[in-house]
C-alpha cells in the first residue's frame, strides 16, 4: 500500500482554550498509481489530511506511512528532504512567485538538491517543452495567463519526478476550460505511474473519468455514508 | 562534498536574483551603509596618515630632548647641563637648541623660530636638500634665515625682501631670506624660520649660558631608555623626552581627535544597525508566503538562513568595499576635505598636507568589525525567526 493512515488524529492548540480537532481517527489506504479525490465542505479537514500525507505536519496521534516513510517519527529535516524527493505540490492559486521568471519558478525545488546548472536547466527545459511553455521561460510569472500559470505549477510539481502528487483545490479559481485541461494533465500523470490526491468539491474534478476513488470527509472524519 | 558546494552556489545564485528583484530597497540600504562606512573609514585612514606623517617627521629628531622645568613649566636650560650629559657613557653629541613661537599680529599666525648651530647639529649638512630655492647660510653667519613657503608669501605680501621680527623690548631685527623650504616638507616647515642660534638668542633675549633645550644624540639606539634614566637621575629638574615618547604623544593626539569623531559616527552606525535589525525581524506577507512556499518545495530552514546570510553578506560586503574605496579616494585625492577642520587643528597657517592613507590590515579589520559584523548579526539573527514560518499556512492559503 502506497499510503496508509491508521487512527490518525490531528489537534491544533491542544489543551488550550482555542483547541481545534481537525482530524479524528482517520483510517485510509491509498494504492499506488491511482488518482484520488478528497471531497468535503470547507473546514472538514481536507487540507490538514493533505498536509499530513504531504509530510508538512505530523499527526497528534495515530500512524501514517507515506511512500515507505512514517512522518511521525522523523525530524523536520528528513521530512523536508523526503518531501523534496517524493512529493510534488500543486497549491490553490498555484502559489507561483510572480517576481521570478517561469524558468526560475520551476527550478525552485531543484536549488537545494545540489545539481549543477546544466543538469537543472536540462530538466526545466524538458518540462517547458512538455507543457508547451518554452516560449515563456524567461517571462516574469506574474505576466502570464491563467492557463500557462497552471502548467507552470504542474511543471514545478514534477521537476523532481516525485511518485506522489498532491493538489489542494487546484481548480478553485479556474474556469471550466482550464479545469478540464488540468484534469487531462492529471489523467496523463496517472497513466505515467504517479499517485495523485486532489482535494476538491468541484464536480469537474470529482466526476472525471480518470478518478479512481472519491473520499468524502465531514467534520474531520472519513464519511462512509 | 561537491554536491554541498553546488547547492550553496545555487543558493547564492538565488540570493543574487532575490537581491536584484528588490534592488531599490537593497540599493538604498547599501548606499546608506556605504556612506556610514565611508565616514568611519575616512577617519581611520586620516588618523593613520597623520600618524605616519608625524612619525616620519620624527625620524630626524634627536633621540633624547632635555628640557628644564620650573614650577612645572618649561624654562631655559643651562648649557652646563650639556657637559654633565656628555659625560654619560653612550652619548654621542649634545647640541643646544633655541626655539620658540613668534606671534605675527598682521596675519594672526604663530610662527615657529628655531635657532641651531649648523656646525654641530647632525644632518645639518643635509639641510640644503630640503630647499626649493636659495642655500643654507654658512655656519655662524647671522642675519640670514631659511623660511617655509607660507612665510615667504607673508614677506612678499608686505612688499619687502626682509623678514622683520620684534624682540621682547620691541626693537626690530631684520633678516634676509637665504632660502625657502621645499613644498614636500610643508608639514614641518610651512610656518618655520630657521636661523643661526646666535640670532635666535638675540631675538628671544635668551642668556648666553642657556638654551631652550638640549638635543642629545646617542650612539646605540638600544641604550636610549638607559641613558634617558641616567640623565633624569643626574638632573632632577630636567624633563627628559625620548623620541618614542614624543611619537606616542602624537598618536594620542590624533587618536583622540579620531576617537571623538568616531564616537559620533558610531552613534549613526548604531542607529543603522537597529534599523537593520528591525527590518530583518519583520516579514511582509509576501516574504512569509515566499518562505512558506520554499519550505514546502523542499527547502530546509538552514537553506532559508543561508539565503538571509548571503543577502546580508553581499550588501555588507559591497558597502564595505564601496565605503573603503570612497574613503581612500577622499583621503588620498581630496585630502580628506570633509574632515580637515577636525583633524588638522587650530593653526592659521595650514600647510598643503598631502595625506597618504594608511592601508594596514589591522585598520581594515577594525573597520570591518565595527561595521560589517554588527550588520550581519542584526540581519541573520532575527532571520532565524522568519525561517520558521509554518509551512502548512501555505497549503491553507494563508
Amino acid at each position: 500500500m502506497f499510503i496508509e493512515l491508521e487512527g490518525v488524529t490531528k489537534i491544533y492548540n491542544q489543551g488550550q482554550i482555542n483547541e481545534v480537532v481537525a482530524l479524528r481517527d482517520i483510517d485510509l489506504r491509498i494504492e499506488a498509481h491511482t488518482l484520488n479525490c478528497l471531497r468535503g465542505a470547507s473546514g472538514c479537514g481536507k487540507s490538514t489530511l493533505l498536509s499530513i500525507i504531504g509530510c508538512v505536519i505530523q499527526p497528534t496521534s495515530g500512524r501514517a506511512a507515506v511512500a515507505g516513510l512514517q512522518p511521525a517519527r522523523m525530524p523536520d529535516r528528513f521530512l523536508t528532504v523526503h518531501r523534496r524527493r517524493c512529493i510534488g505540490f500543486i497549491f490553490q492559486n498555484f502559489n507561483i512567485l510572480p517576481a521570478l521568471t517561469v524558468r526560475e519558478n520551476i527550478t525552485l525545488p531543484l536549488v537545494p538538491q545540489g545539481l549543477n546548472r546544466r543538469a537543472m536547466a536540462e530538466r526545466v527545459d524538458r518540462l517547458l517543452q512538455r507543457f508547451s511553455i518554452s516560449h515563456r521561460g524567461n517571462f516574469p510569472a506574474g505576466r502570464i495567463s491563467g492557463g500557462e500559470l497552471q502548467r507552470v505549477a504542474i511543471a514545478r510539481a514534477l521537476v523532481n519526478d516525485p511518485p506522489l502528487i498532491l493538489a489542494d483545490e487546484p481548480t478553485a479559481h479556474l474556469d471550466s476550460g482550464l479545469s478540464r485541461e488540468f484534469m487531462e494533465y492529471m489523467a496523463a500523470l496517472k497513466q505515467a505511474g504517479k499517485t495523485i490526491i486532489i482535494t476538491s468539491h468541484d464536480p469537474q474534478v470529482t466526476e472525471h473519468p480518470a478518478v479512481d476513488r472519491v473520499i468524502d470527509m465531514k467534520d474531520g472524519r472519513i464519511d462512509v455514508s | 562534498m561537491k554536491g554541498a558546494l553546488t547547492k550553496h552556489l545555487n543558493i547564492l545564485d538565488y540570493t543574487l536574483s532575490s537581491l536584484w528583484r528588490r534592488r531599490s530597497r537593497n540599493g538604498s540600504v547599501l548606499i546608506v551603509f556605504a556612506g556610514v562606512i565611508f565616514l568611519v573609514a575616512s577617519f581611520q585612514f586620516v588618523t593613520g596618515a597623520l600618524t605616519e606623517t608625524a612619525l616620519d617627521a620624527l625620524r630626524s629628531a634627536p633621540e633624547i630632548t632635555v628640557q628644564r622645568l620650573s614650577a612645572g613649566r618649561q624654562t631655559e636650560v643651562p648649557l652646563d647641563y650639556g657637559g654633565q650629559i656628555a659625560g654619560i657613557h653612550g652619548v654621542r653629541e649634545v647640541v643646544p637648541r633655541i626655539w620658540g613661537y613668534y606671534f605675527d599680529e598682521v596675519t594672526g599666525a604663530n610662527l615657529t623660530v628655531i635657532g641651531v648651530d649648523l656646525e654641530r647639529m647632525p644632518l645639518g649638512e643635509k639641510l640644503n636638500l630640503t630647499l626649493a630655492e636659495g642655500e643654507v647660510p654658512e655656519p655662524g653667519s647671522t642675519g640670514r634665515v631659511l623660511v617655509g613657503r607660507s612665510i615667504k608669501r607673508i614677506v612678499e605680501s608686505k612688499g619687502t625682501a626682509y623678514l622683520s621680527l620684534f624682540r621682547p623690548d620691541l626693537s626690530q631685527a631684520s633678516f634676509a631670506i637665504a632660502g625657502v623650504f621645499d613644498a614636500a616638507t610643508d608639514v614641518l616647515t610651512d610656518d618655520l624660520i630657521v636661523m643661526d642660534i646666535g640670532d635666535a638668542r638675540d631675538l628671544f633675549h635668551i642668556s648666553p649660558a642657556a638654551a631652550t633645550d638640549l638635543c642629545v644624540y646617542v650612539a646605540n639606539l638600544e641604550e636610549v631608555p638607559n641613558i634617558a634614566r641616567k640623565i633624569a637621575a643626574a638632573l632632577p629638574d630636567a624633563r627628559v623626552l625620548t623620541r618614542s615618547q614624543i611619537s606616542q604623544t602624537y598618536q594620542v593626539v590624533f587618536g583622540w581627535r579620531s576617537g571623538f569623531a568616531s564616537v559620533c559616527l558610531l552613534t549613526a552606525l548604531a542607529a543603522f544597525v537597529i534599523f537593520a535589525w528591525d527590518k530583518a525581524s519583520g516579514l511582509s506577507p509576501e516574504e512569509r508566503r515566499e518562505i512558506g512556499i520554499l519550505k514546502i518545495l523542499g527547502w530546509e530552514t538552514s537553506d532559508i538562513l543561508a539565503v538571509r546570510f548571503w543577502e546580508g553578506a553581499l550588501i555588507a560586503g559591497g558597502a564595505f568595499i564601496a565605503g573603503c574605496t570612497g574613503a581612500y579616494i577622499h583621503v588620498a585625492y581630496f585630502d580628506a576635505s570633509l574632515f580637515r577642520p577636525v583633524m588638522v587643528g587650530w593653526s592659521v597657517i595650514h600647510p598643503s598636507l598631502r595625506l597618504v592613507p594608511s592601508l594596514q590590515v589591522s585598520t581594515l579589520l577594525l573597520i570591518f568589525c565595527f561595521t560589517v559584523l554588527p550588520y550581519m548579526a542584526a540581519t541573520v539573527i532575527p532571520a532565524w525567526r522568519s525561517a520558521i514560518v509554518p509551512t502548512d499556512s501555505v497549503l491553507s492559503g494563508l
